[in-house]
């Protein structure tokens, strides 16, 4: 619990921490000057970035002659919300605990479904309606278990990973903080 | 947001909801402090906010979850067993009801 290293809510040395062996990690400033979070172990990659997300490069990352399969993922931002126009979303997010669990989420799915790879990666800051939010692509030898590996991991991020989707409805009322729990609107924003 | 809380100090970090609710992203608070004094803390200077945030949030410290119910429930049902107490340093979070995807 006292750690004599005190770092700061976005250092990513501490999400090694509890981790048994360690992943290697990569914060880098992309092209445009955004940050980029990531955790890699073999097989595994979990990312958070502001920038737009890459279904290509994603595929591409879990490709592999072992596997047979590749199933991508992509949530997209949707324009309304219970039939009430949505003008736009942003996403935030704890990033040293957000990638710890996704991280974790990766290694069990990977494990329980024999994955030749995953890749998660979700968008932060303003996503515009229609792109894609969150990009999950798993690897197997086989369709069946990277169909059901890559159902099971984006259900698990929806229910776990600390990150939090802001909906701007325009005009008086602010925006909504959305809870994936239970589907209800959640608390006004300001 | 950056860098470390002041000495004697931990910094509490605040998403969505809480940040709404405190307009701010985080506080310095003076540790020691239980956890399970933490509630309190929080309504005395935020009015309102344990209903509002509080009930449907989970915490953590250090990036772990803490369970600040069961960490009451140890408190009262036996005198040995004392809550856990914030540190120097510690980085603790509000954790409101997840909405990634």
């Amino acid at each position: 619990m006292t750690e004599g290293d005190e770092q700061g809510h976005s250092d990513l040395r501490r999400t090694i921490k509890a981790t048994a062996a360690s992943p290697s990690q990569c914060s880098k400033m992309a092209e445009n000057s955004t940050l980029f979070h990531c955790l890699k172990e073999e097989g595994i990659s979990v990312a958070l970035t502001h920038d737009t997300l890459d279904a290509r490069s994603i595929m591409d990352e879990v490709r592999s002659p072992k596997a047979g399969a590749i199933v991508l993922f992509a949530g997209t931002t949707r324009d309304s919300f219970d039939s009430k126009p949505v003008l736009h979303l942003s996403y935030e997010s704890y990033p040293p605990l957000a990638l710890q669990t996704m991280l974790s989420i990766a290694r069990a799915i990977r494990q329980k479904h024999s994955l030749t790879a995953i890749t998660i990666i979700h968008r932060l800051g303003v996503v515009p309606i229609g792109e894609a939010s969150v990009l999950i692509a798993v690897s197997a030898p086989h369709r069946q278990a990277a169909w059901k590996g890559g159902e099971e991991a984006l259900e698990d991020v929806k229910e776990k990973v600390e990150i939090w989707k802001l909906e701007e409805f325009g005009g008086e009322e602010g925006g909504i903080w959305r809870a994936n729990r239970d589907g209800a609107a959640g608390c006004q924003s300001g | 947001m950056s860098g470390k809380p002041p000495a004697g100090h931990f910094r509490l970090l605040y998403f969505a909801s809480a940040t709404s609710y405190t307009r701010k992203s985080s506080d310095d608070f003076p540790a020691p402090l239980p956890i399970t004094d933490l509630p309190e803390l929080l309504e005395k200077k935020y009015p309102g906010i344990e209903k509002a945030v509080l009930s449907s949030s989970a915490i953590t410290v250090n990036l772990d979850y803490v369970d600040v119910k069961e960490e009451q429930q140890a408190a009262t049902t036996s005198e040995e067993s004392k809550p856990m107490v914030i540190q120097e340093g510690d980085e603790v979070a509000i954790i409101p009801p997840v909405s990634s995807g």
